[in-house]
């Protein structure tokens, strides 16, 4: 009997303490990325941006503060890995059960939505709910509008605003999807993953819905939204009842509610969450305070995180002096990219090529060591007759002065400069819109869409991409041999053998110079000492996770 | 027997004797003259001491201070502080940014480009402001109407807000009337937006004056005589002027450089990679934690410099006519009252 009552002892001790941790335990647990857990459950994150998302509306944004504010809110048919660094370059099912069946040819994706999903109203979410938020996202002229018109019949639905679109069926009693492309589009996959094209229940005004964003599929919904002020979360309270249960590989998230507040001053920003008023700040600390937050909190409260970007200088090879590809050359030898990481103090790493470390095909070349003698060699050679060219940078802080260091190194080679700072609310309208006099070169930066390498070369270097509006090919790049490259490639699905291609292509495309490449762009957590830094997952493709974060 | 020496001393003189009296704008005036000559000195200490230019970079350079090599712009992004004399007066008062360029260099040239402006402004404005203002207080009629109201509407409008509109369409992309052509970095930009703007601040008071002036009697002598409206404005009425029209362009040139100073703090005035005081202040303002005297210094020269043009300004009116003041309030009264007047002909 002692025995008995010794083991019953034990065995309610065991009960009692694994009850205990249970309870203790971070909600990241079944989370693939981060090193958490072992936090508290619940609580509230009051965090901060420098800016209100451009929209709190998936169809409609296309920043990385809006993608990080929704990336636990809207779950697309697929998505990506909760997780750090590369593994979150993974596309995962996210409301589709699996990742598309593709056939045809490239041509034909075939997805299963998952069953007993719902919206966080409570409205079962359907097959046809697909269909829909395309069509709403094309109705509402998103800017993600592009990826999805190579969908049979979303052109002429663009056109007419008339649908269905044809080249999407939908059926509600299987939950199959059957998407059919005009041609072969190997990043679609990757486009599929975006929240653009998240189900959105079929009664969803078209209209921008930042004010009153639409029912949530993720462990969060949004309950409150001031423009321009803040925003709040609550726990989806259909996550535990049906979604959480229908995607396990996404975590249910740790905090139970949330509050995002606007502070347009990075430096206050840095001040409350170093006091704790604030427990993280969605954009990195300003240049000025970047170095004293690093060495003060880097390892506890603070973590610096790779970006999948790649920051340059173009140069229009249709207008003299940049017509000849040794003056580019010159240009990419006499930029130093030493120079630039000091300018960004610390937050760009040097690279001179058009892929980004991180991105599949990256294969590290470096064509143009700096080299001034190099450089007014090639200049010599040249002997341009033109000499005076504009230089245009935004006003933003440290791309302008990465744009007047650009402005001093061409008066270095010779040149007779002319620089514009344009606001950069409006940079990329105005250097992409063809009538804009004196295009000659400038500063840019790109972000990758979704991991793919395409996405570097497709809107930013292949001559398709020239529009007399909203062009991205600042350059003006139009060689046959590289557009060919680009489309064929951007056919196939990707694999080891596209990958080395991409890596080709890179060092081919570097060879005509139409931009000297300086760096990569880091970004970083910042969190208060209340905050498990190591829990804190940060994507590629979305930034934070609100699910990752936890309370020590 | 001694002479009565304001019997013998002409007005300018004895304004002159007035003004030296008064010790608080003589120092002022020479602190003036100190910012003046410390602005034109900068091809000689950038030439000769620092070695660089106002737009130089030296991001990846290291200087020998005292015999120890340092990085004009550390790995992290920091511009060095003001290094005195430790390294020959190279980057005496540090490294002015990221760039690393000459922090002396920039705020000497800085203020050579503000004080251009504000003198370069302040002239065009007054210069406008006398022809608009005789013109209108001299014919009066639908002419003083047409300008008046003119000056009225330019007064009314929110004349920073239009400014900075103006000045940043200007820096994208220039100006280009008929021949006239402006590029987008030209000073003369911030020098037109900010003359055309002010112009109402000094013709209002001049017209006032010149309503006055045209009723006393040598100016309805001249008339009698045959005098053309020109020779009477120009030769009658126009000396008369001289000492408020001295006063408010001491003034302007304060206001003006303020002016400036404000547009090329908000990106509209002096465009990059060229310094003046108040882009200066916006380059400083984003490293006020680590390097707080890049904003400190700018601001400081033009408060140094405004305050000594106002005090020089103000008593110079004192100097130039002891019942300025008075008279000053009584041109305003009757130009207010003119002008409500012609408001209710019209």
């Amino acid at each position: 009997m002692k025995k008995l009552g010794a083991l019953i002892a034990v065995l309610v001790l065991a009960a009692v303490a694994a009850v205990g941790l249970a309870s203790c335990g971070g909600g990241g647990g079944e989370t693939s990325g981060g090193g958490g857990g072992g936090g508290q459950k619940g609580g509230t994150l009051n965090g901060t941006y420098a800016s209100f998302p451009d929209y709190l509306d998936p169809a409609l944004s296309y920043t990385a503060e809006g993608w990080t504010a929704m990336a636990d809110v809207y779950v697309p048919l697929l998505t990506y890995k909760h997780a750090n660094g590369a593994e979150g370059s993974e596309v995962i099912p996210g409301l589709a059960k699996e990742l598309p069946k593709i056939s045809n040819g490239g041509k034909t994706y075939t997805l299963f939505l998952r069953p007993g999903l719902k919206y966080s109203d409570g409205t079962p979410v359907k097959a046809s709910d697909f269909p829909f938020a395309v069509e709403r996202m094309i109705q509402l002229n998103s800017g993600g509008s592009p990826f999805y018109l190579s969908i049979e019949g979303a052109e002429k639905f663009a056109e007419t605003k008339q649908g269905p679109i044809s080249g999407i069926k939908a059926n509600d009693k299987t939950g199959e999807i059957v998407i059919n492309l005009k041609a072969p589009r190997g990043t679609f996959t990757n486009e599929l993953g975006l929240m653009f094209v998240a189900p959105l229940p079929k009664d969803t005004p078209i209209e921008d819905l930042s004010a009153n964003p639409p029912p949530a599929t993720g462990p969060y919904m949004i309950t409150k939204s001031q423009p321009g002020k803040g925003w709040e979360y609550e726990r989806n309270p259909y996550w535990a009842k049906a979604n959480g249960k229908a995607m396990p590989d996404l975590p249910e998230g740790v905090v139970d509610h949330a509050k995002m507040t606007v502070i347009r001053n990075p430096e206050t920003q840095v001040d409350d969450v170093e006091k704790g008023t604030y427990q993280w700040m969605q954009n990195p600390p300003p240049a000025s305070r970047y170095a004293e937050v690093k060495e003060k909190f880097e390892g506890s409260q603070f973590r610096v995180e790779p970006t999948i970007s790649t920051y340059y200088f173009w140069m229009n090879v249709n207008r003299p002096p940049f017509d000849d590809v040794k003056v580019r050359q010159a240009v990419n030898y006499a930029v130093d990219a030493k120079a630039l990481e000091r300018i960004y103090a610390g937050q760009i790493k040097s690279t001179q090529q058009i892929l980004p470390p991180g991105m599949p095909g990256y294969e590290q070349f470096e064509l143009y060591p700096h080299d001034m003698g190099k450089a007014e060699e090639l200049m010599k050679e040249a002997n341009p007759s033109d000499m005076d060219i504009t230089v245009w940078t935004d006003t933003e802080s440290p791309n302008n002065e990465a744009g007047e260091y650009f402005n001093e190194v061409l008066k270095e080679l010779g040149f007779k400069t002319t620089l514009k700072q344009i606001n950069a609310d409006n940079y990329f309208t105005v250097i992409g819109n063809q009538s804009t006099p004196e295009l000659d070169a400038g500063w840019a930066d790109w972000f990758q869409d979704y991991p793919h390498p395409n996405d570097f070369f497709q809107p930013l270097l292949a001559g398709e991409s020239i529009l007399q509006t909203n062009n991205g090919n600042f350059a003006e790049l139009d060689d046959p041999a590289i557009n060919e490259k680009i489309a064929k490639l951007g056919e196939e699905q990707l694999g080891p053998e596209q990958e080395a291609a991409y890596a080709e292509l890179d060092e081919e495309t570097m060879k005509q110079a139409p931009w000297a490449p300086y760096g990569t762009r880091t970004l970083s957590t910042f969190v208060s000492d209340e905050i498990d830094l190591e829990s804190v997952i940060f994507n590629p493709t979305f930034g934070h996770y609100l699910s990752s974060f936890e309370f020590k | 027997m001694s002479t009565e020496p304001s019997a013998e001393r002409g007005p300018w003189s004895l304004a002159l004797r007035r003004f030296l009296r008064n010790r608080l704008a003589v120092a002022f005036l020479g602190l003036f003259g100190l910012i003046v000559v410390f602005v034109l000195a900068a091809p000689l200490w950038a030439n000769h001491v620092a070695d660089t230019g106002p737009n130089e970079e030296h991001t990846v350079e290291q200087i020998t201070v005292d015999g120890e090599q340092k990085d004009v712009v550390s790995v992290e992004g920091k511009p060095i502080g003001p290094q005195w004399f430790g390294a020959g007066g190279k980057f005496f008062l540090g490294a002015d940014s990221r760039l690393g360029r000459d922090e002396m260099v920039r705020l000497m040239y800085g203020g050579r480009t503000s004080l251009l402006i504000g003198i370069s402004a302040a002239l065009f404005a007054t210069l406008l402001a006398i022809v608009l203002g005789l013109l209108s207080g001299y014919f009066g009629g639908w002419v003083d109407s047409l300008i008046a109201r003119t000056l009225d509407v330019i007064w009314s409008l929110p004349v920073f807000l239009i400014g900075l509109a103006v000045g940043i369409a200007l820096a994208v992309g220039g100006l280009k009337i008929g021949s006239l052509e402006l590029s987008s970095g030209s000073l003369w930009n911030p020098i037109l937006i900010i003359s055309i703007f002010t112009v109402p601040y000094i013709a209002r008071p001049i017209r006032g004056e010149v309503l006055s002036l045209s009723e006393k009697e040598f100016v309805e002598a001249a008339i009698a005589q045959g005098a053309s409206p020109g020779r009477v404005m120009f030769t009658e009425i126009l000396p008369n002027l001289a000492s408020t029209v001295i006063v408010f362009f001491t003034l302007m040139i304060a206001n003006s450089m303020l002016f400036e100073a404000g547009l090329s703090f908000l990106g509209a005035g002096v465009q990059p990679p060229n310094s003046s005081w108040g882009t200066m202040i916006t380059v400083g303002v984003d490293l006020l934690r680590i390097q707080p005297l890049l904003a400190i210094l700018p601001g400081l020269m033009i408060m140094l410099t405004v305050l000594s043009l106002n005090i020089v300004g103000d008593a110079l009116r004192d100097a130039l006519d002891p019942r300025g003041k008075a008279r000053m309030d009584a041109a305003l009264q009757f130009e207010a009252q003119a002008g409500a007047g012609g408001g209710a002909a019209i």
